[in-house]
């Protein structure tokens, strides 16, 4: 009686870990640029066609036509502020703030400025520079760039879901609807010189027993 | 009947059934996000003419401007600076533009230059510039957009630091004197003590801050003042000059008294 347990208990134990040895775990890279969508929320999919749609945008508006022309051909100076994510989702902005800044930059049609926190850092450096570096190798103060234009935006999300139960079987629809919003501001004058708007609706479907 | 009445229950059964519109969905997994670097690329290449051509103008303009000026027209210039007799040329030279920048009216002899954008007011090294009046390809007169308002030079005075000063602090009086109409005393204090930095030696400014202190109730520092106003005014000079005399009499008058006043409050 006491082997015909043994043997049940060793038997189970060992297809436990023929099943764990089985399990189906796949990870491949895929190119950044696929649409993968699984649970719905934001992803770098939404972080890739906001930059697109903003740099598109911002790269063909008149505001920087208008700029060259009334200083001769000068680029607009731009500091990239702060993007706000007030929607429910924790969203790291930068992925698409970063991909607007480096488009602003590679296409040299906008002068990018270092934002606030990497600009003490560069200070500190330069102080540091002008007490301990050869003197002709020291960077010399006062020489910074004035922006004139401060990019900021946020990020804003309102949800809708709904659960319907049939026969003992559960249904959720979800929506979620995303809106990012950019401004370059005038420094000087607080005028808002461009405006840019994207919008993601997105349609979530869980059928029950996956039908 | 029966029939026609499960056709009218059916037809009110659809009737109240929502309207579903199934959108084909603009992206699905495994789709591509386009890339944004042909929007980059034609940006770039835009920009690149761009500075191209603005370049070659520019220095056109700076040629142009630099021949044979007059030694001052020629620093103000370099400096970036509008001057008085400047020609159109070297206004463009001044402020880094090019004709694009601006809207250029001519009447006559008379030629004027405004921003040709409202949102992008071209600029020299002073300040953003609101106008330039040209009288025979020779600038007269040009005002700068600041803070109290639109300030006018038309003489070479006037462009000095001390001019500036003096513009500036007349239009922060103005503003003292707004302030102090309206009872917003903080504020009237406030102006008035920037144009005693501005113009150190106006003694109406040291009795208008004592009579705004003493409106406030502040009655040691408006004694202060009175008696600074009185000091500065040197009295046996004005007396000489029966003309400064009279138009100051009265304030004269009036600080007199309220010192008497204000010193019998404050033992």
């Amino acid at each position: 009686m006491i082997n015909r347990s043994r043997a049940a208990a060793a038997a189970l134990v060992l297809g436990a870990v023929v099943l764990a040895g089985c399990s189906n775990k796949n990870v491949s890279r895929i190119e950044p640029d696929t649409v993968t969508d699984l649970s719905g929320s934001w992803n770098d999919t939404d972080s890739r066609l906001v930059a697109n749609a903003l740099i598109q945008q911002s790269l063909t508006d008149p505001w920087l036509s208008r700029y060259t022309t009334g200083h001769g051909g000068e680029t607009p100076a731009v500091i990239v502020g702060s993007f706000r994510n007030r929607s429910s989702e924790h969203i790291p902005v930068n992925t698409f703030v970063n991909d607007l800044e480096n488009a602003y930059i590679n296409s040299g049609a906008v002068t990018v400025v270092a934002s606030d926190a990497e600009r003490d850092q560069i200070r500190a450096e330069r102080e540091d520079q002008q007490e301990y570096a050869r003197a002709d190798s020291r960077a010399r103060l006062g020489q910074e760039l004035g922006a004139n234009y401060v990019l900021q935006g946020e990020l804003s999300s309102i949800e809708d879901e709904e659960e319907t139960t049939r026969f003992g079987a559960t249904r959720k629809e979800k929506i979620v609807f995303y809106q990012v919003d950019a401004r370059l501001v005038d420094l000087e004058s607080n005028a808002v010189v461009w405006s840019g708007q994207h919008k993601i609706k997105k349609y979530i479907e869980r059928k029950p027993f996956g039908l | 009947m029966n029939r026609y009445l499960m056709i009218g229950s059916l037809i009110a059964l659809v009737a109240c059934v929502p309207k579903k519109v199934d959108e084909q969905p603009i992206m699905q997994n495994n789709d591509r996000v386009p890339d944004a670097s042909a929007t980059v690329a034609a940006a770039s290449a835009q920009a690149e003419r761009d500075r191209a051509a603005a370049a070659a103008a520019r220095e056109d303009i700076q040629a142009r401007a630099l021949a044979g000026c007059a030694p001052a027209i020629c620093d103000a210039v370099v400096r970036g600076e509008l001057a008085i007799g400047m020609n159109e040329v070297q206004v463009l030279a001044a402020t880094r533009t090019t004709e694009d920048a601006w809207a250029i009216r001519q009447a006559g002899p008379s030629t004027v230059m405004a921003p040709g954008d409202e949102r992008v007011v071209p600029s020299d090294f002073v300040g953003n510039v609101a106008m330039v009046q040209l009288a025979d390809n020779r600038v007269s007169r040009y005002a700068y957009t600041e803070a109290q308002g639109i300030r006018m030079v038309d003489n070479p005075a006037e462009a000095t630091t001390e001019g500036r000063a003096a513009a500036l602090a007349e239009q922060l009086e103005r503003e003292g004197d707004e302030f102090a109409a309206r009872g917003d005393l903080d504020a009237a204090l406030d102006r008035y003590d920037r144009v005693s930095v501005l113009v150190p030696s106006d003694p109406m400014i040291d009795y208008k801050i004592a009579a705004v202190l003493d409106k406030a109730l502040r009655p040691y520092e408006a004694l202060i003042q009175y008696q600074l106003f009185l000091h500065r005014l040197n009295l046996e000079t004005i007396e000489a000059e029966g003309a400064a005399a009279a138009q100051l009499a009265e304030a004269i008058a009036l600080a007199q008294q309220r010192i008497v006043i204000l010193e019998r409050q404050t033992r």
